[in-house]
């Protein structure tokens, strides 16, 4: 159906088309306090169409009509639109060439959502719940989601790719509030892959919930930690927030082309050589599994940084072009309704040859730290981002627990000062708001390096 | 079909669908219809990057059995009636799945508020030159301040809303709205190093975007970032300009005042009505009737009439946030702020989305905090030591009211002098706490998404430095 998009009155007038068709289910399914909060089923679909007119000007036009007129009435919007920035632009966009390809993928998926009912869909979140409320009575509230998003997904150009691909990935998320008094303590866990039901075979619902409910409870007891610069240990669950914020944003090349904090560095040392960083849309299982991006470019495990050396940054054809780089096929849309960005797929961290004890032995007064609140960072690396709870470490050993704070400084700066990295790479889940939303996986280790506390605790 | 066509096709076929619901055994029923026309043009490094235009059109369903078990379905695959039909039958066949909701409600039959100000046709004629032609102007007033700023991004947005609510007890309400929106942002790099970045920007709904004055401000604040320094550990007085306080503190009285919060029990003011919350001439109400207001609107997003409620008045607290559910739970009147366009930072509605995908929740309208007499040279003029912040990062924990923010443009002021940008460093504290140490309020309010805020100047604020 999309394809005929490229044979309308208008197309003509285009250098490139590219037409994406899209339908997407959504379950959701959360039990706040027992019950069934949101029980929510959503499908969604339609089409867009984006043009490249006079080599100057993209146009994108998308609607969620996806009958044959509705595909020919976005490119001729497309079109019109590209053109009416074109008449005053002087500048040519550059395009990296792309291979052309037709193909048809399915991500693995061991044990389809679809094929579960809803009862079953429903247990999920209910385990999880359980799992948190028999943890202890302190317990104030316990939240558990499941979200599945299933996509069917269809790309065409004018230059002659063909690619059709369907995945669906599984979340299981769990926030919990602990109360004593007049003290609240907030935890969250996640699970998240790109398959089906598969995902709970290692880790139960009901073991995530208690997971999460134990941690709070502990923090009820916990004092505020404190403010300064501490040199510390990152779990992998921060670590994946720092790089996916603080290092992995400067490397996509849009914001590095804005002047970004990793300039252009490329081939010169930017951070510890005990740190090796690539982008890999391949790694089965990960959030960001995506094969081919939204241009028709096929996933790359792609080097960023090397033992400390600037390699490449993430691409998408334009900013290829611009940066005489290889397409690194990074340029990826929420849904159809959206133009492509610069995105991350699986961001990663090779591992090191330290042991979490190792990096802990070494630190004198710190804090080894762990779990995230979310966060934001700027082109310049320059981040803050909360963690729910930290240990002190003296004289090399683990110490009382402390709640969480926010984390800031500048991630270059912070990189730099790297000195261990653990053996284990974990892979999480993760999400991104760079002006529209996206779901994306981390693979990281444990680090250990120097970062500012922003807590309001003494030592 | 054309888009006319459309919406009527499909408001009527929700009406339909609704009967057939209640045939079903469905106790209470709803469909909330949303379509947008948008024109949008972005800009990235000094250069006008992309048009595009976005329609959509989409509609959802709360369906409720007798026992109160509530269920939502969407689509915005709506091109026959038979898959609006379905949709509608799939929020019934999980609400027969859930659990009761204890309090559940739909608003009843009422007049919509007339609201001026949330329609402008010129919006609707605006052609993708007239954002075209915005965007440059946004580009070259920002870059013609100093000729070491960039422009590094930034977005004009016209839109055409339309939007309506049925539901089975009688609520069949419409409106068009429409949206302009400019903004800007970009940095500067002196003697090699650069600056954070600093935005300015309007959100309007009529079409009188003004980008020459977005753009100088903009490029003013980038330069007055050139001369940063870090600062040392101290506590002081804190100016927080508005965009400073739309985040973080608007934040926290948010999630003391949302009805559904009060009613789990989950509020640090949930008992503390009439009593003392704030300082003494700080005033606070969600004012969904505001003329133009960017969140105004003539009703909610359930179809309940919009409305002025006081939240905070000098210092004491007065008021909660309510939609029909939480107003029935808790015995209390609905002030009207059912959203399908909640902000927050919960995962599962960042990935499902707003607008038709999002069942509503409690969420302001414009939050507004009322203006205070005295200028921002004045609120600086009596700091003996502190900051003035413009923007930071970072978010307040639920609950608890905790803050810890990365400073983002923000200037170090010593016996009533702004005396250099500050390089790093964070504040942290108790926006509970910061509340209550208020002690001027600026003459400066500025309109965000949910909220009209001025300049507050708060004591006794724990600076970290980047020392």
């Amino acid at each position: 159906m999309i394809e005929r998009g490229l044979e309308s009155k208008n197309a003509s007038k285009a250098d490139l088309i590219q037409i994406r068709g899209q339908r997407r289910t959504i379950t959701l399914c959360t039990i706040l306090n027992g019950t069934v909060e949101t029980f929510s089923h959503i499908t969604l679909g339609g089409i867009s169409a984006r043009t490249l007119v006079e080599g100057k000007s993209w146009g994108f036009s998308s609607t969620n009509n996806s009958k044959k007129d509705d595909v020919e009435c976005a490119v001729t919007n497309a079109v019109k639109l590209a053109k009416a920035s074109a008449r005053s632009e002087a500048k040519k966009i550059a395009l990296e060439p792309a291979k052309l390809e037709s193909v048809k993928l399915s991500a693995p998926c061991r044990k389809p959502v679809e094929k579960a009912s809803l009862e079953d869909i429903k247990l999920v979140p209910i385990e999880a719940y359980r799992g948190a409320s028999e943890a202890s009575s302190k317990i104030a509230s316990a939240k558990a989601s499941f979200l599945s998003i299933h996509d069917q997904k269809w790309f065409v150009s004018s230059e002659g790719s063909r690619i059709s691909q369907e995945s669906t990935r599984v979340q299981l998320f769990v926030d919990i509030v602990a109360k004593d008094g007049e003290t609240y303590c907030p935890s969250s866990e996640s699970l998240g892959h790109t398959g089906g039901l598969e995902l709970f075979d290692e880790t139960s619902p009901t073991v995530l919930g208690k997971r999460a409910a134990d941690k709070a409870i502990k923090l009820l007891t916990a004092k505020a930690p404190p403010s300064g610069n501490y040199r510390v240990v990152l779990h992998p669950t921060i670590c994946a927030t720092l790089l996916h914020e603080a290092i992995g944003h400067p490397l996509e090349a849009d914001l590095a082309m804005e002047g970004g904090g990793f300039g252009n560095y490329v081939d010169k040392p930017v951070m510890s050589n005990l740190i090796t960083i690539y982008d890999d849309g391949s790694v089965k299982g990960g959030l960001g599994f995506l094969p081919y991006d939204d241009e028709g470019v096929k996933s790359n495990h792609t080097i960023l940084v090397e033992k400390g050396m600037l390699r490449s940054f993430m691409h998408d054809r334009t900013s290829a072009a611009n940066m005489k780089a290889p397409p690194t096929g990074n340029a990826h849309a929420w849904d159809y309704s959206v133009e492509p960005l610069i995105r991350q797929t699986n961001i990663g961290i090779e591992p090191g040859n330290s042991t979490i004890e190792e990096m802990v032995e070494d630190i004198e007064e710190g804090l080894f730290i762990e779990g995230t609140f979310g966060g934001q960072a700027d082109a310049n690396a320059d981040f803050t981002f909360g963690f729910q709870n930290a240990y002190w470490v003296r004289k090399g050993r683990m110490a009382e627990m402390t709640r969480g704070a926010n984390l800031s400084g500048n991630a270059i700066s912070v990189f730099k000062t790297i000195d261990a990295v653990s053996k284990d790479a974990v892979l999480r889940p993760g999400a991104c708001g760079k002006g529209q939303f996206a779901i994306q996986g981390r693979i990281v280790p444990a680090i250990r390096c120097e970062i500012t506390v922003g807590g309001t605790g003494g030592t | 079909m054309n888009f006319e066509s459309n919406w009527a096709f499909l408001a009527d076929s929700a009406r339909r669908t609704l009967r057939r619901l209640g045939k079903m055994g469905a106790g209470q029923a709803e469909a909330y219809i949303l379509a947008t026309r948008t024109i949008e043009t972005s800009i990235r490094n000094s250069t006008v990057l992309t048009e595009s235009a976005i329609e959509d059109m989409g509609l959802s369903f709360r369906a409720a059995t007798r026992d109160s078990r509530v269920g939502f379905a969407c689509t915005n695959i709506v091109d026959n009636e038979q898959r609006i039909a379905d949709t509608g039958e799939k929020a019934l066949s999980v609400a027969r799945l859930s659990a009761p909701v204890p309090g559940f409600a739909l608003p009843d039959k009422q007049k919509a508020t007339h609201v001026e100000g949330l329609f402008d046709k010129a919006v609707v004629m605006a052609g993708v030159e007239d954002a075209v032609d915005i965007a440059r102007r946004l580009i070259e007033s920002t870059e013609v301040v100093d000729n070491r700023v960039c422009a590094r991004g930034g977005q004009v947005l016209l839109a055409y809303i339309r939007k309506g609510v049925v539901n089975s007890l009688g609520v069949d309400v419409e409106t068009e709205e429409t949206q302009a929106i400019g903004f800007v942002y970009g940095n500067g790099v002196n003697e090699g190093k650069p600056t954070p970045s600093c935005a300015d920007g309007e959100l309007l709904r009529s079409f009188s975007l003004e980008p020459e004055k977005i753009g100088q401000a903009t490029g003013r604040m980038i330069i007055g970032l050139f001369d940063s320094k870090p600062i040392e550990n101290f506590v002081g007085s804190v100016v927080f300009e508005p965009e400073a306080i739309s985040y973080q503190l608007c934040d926290a009285i948010l999630g003391a005042v949302k009805g559904e919060v009060v009613a789990a029990g989950g509020s640090p003011w949930a008992d503390k009505t009439d009593q003392t919350v704030a300082s003494a001439d700080f005033t606070v109400y969600d004012d969904a009737i505001l003329k133009g207001g960017f969140a105004s609107r003539a009703f909610d997003d359930e179809g309940h009439p919009s409305q002025r409620t006081t939240l905070i008045s000098k210092g004491q607290l007065k008021s909660f946030l309510h939609d029909a559910t939480t107003a029935n739970t808790l015995k209390t009147e609905n002030t009207g702020n059912a959203s399908r366009f909640a902000g927050g930072m919960e995962m599962t509605k960042m990935i499902i989305g707003n607008g038709y995908k999002a069942k509503p929740e409690v969420y302001p309208s414009n939050l507004v905090i009322q203006l205070g007499n005295k200028s921002k040279e004045k609120l600086i003029s009596e700091v003996d030591r502190g900051l003035l912040v413009g923007s930071m990062a970072g978010f307040v924990q639920a609950g608890s009211g905790l803050i810890s923010a990365q400073l983002g443009r923000a200037h170090y002021i010593q016996h009533g002098e702004i005396k250099h940008s500050v390089k790093g460093g964070m504040v942290s504290g108790v926006a509970f706490d910061w509340l209550r140490q208020i002690s001027a309020i600026g003459n400066d309010a500025k309109q965000y998404f949910n909220s009209v805020v001025p300049s507050l100047r708060v004591e006794k604020v724990k600076v970290v430095g980047s020392n």
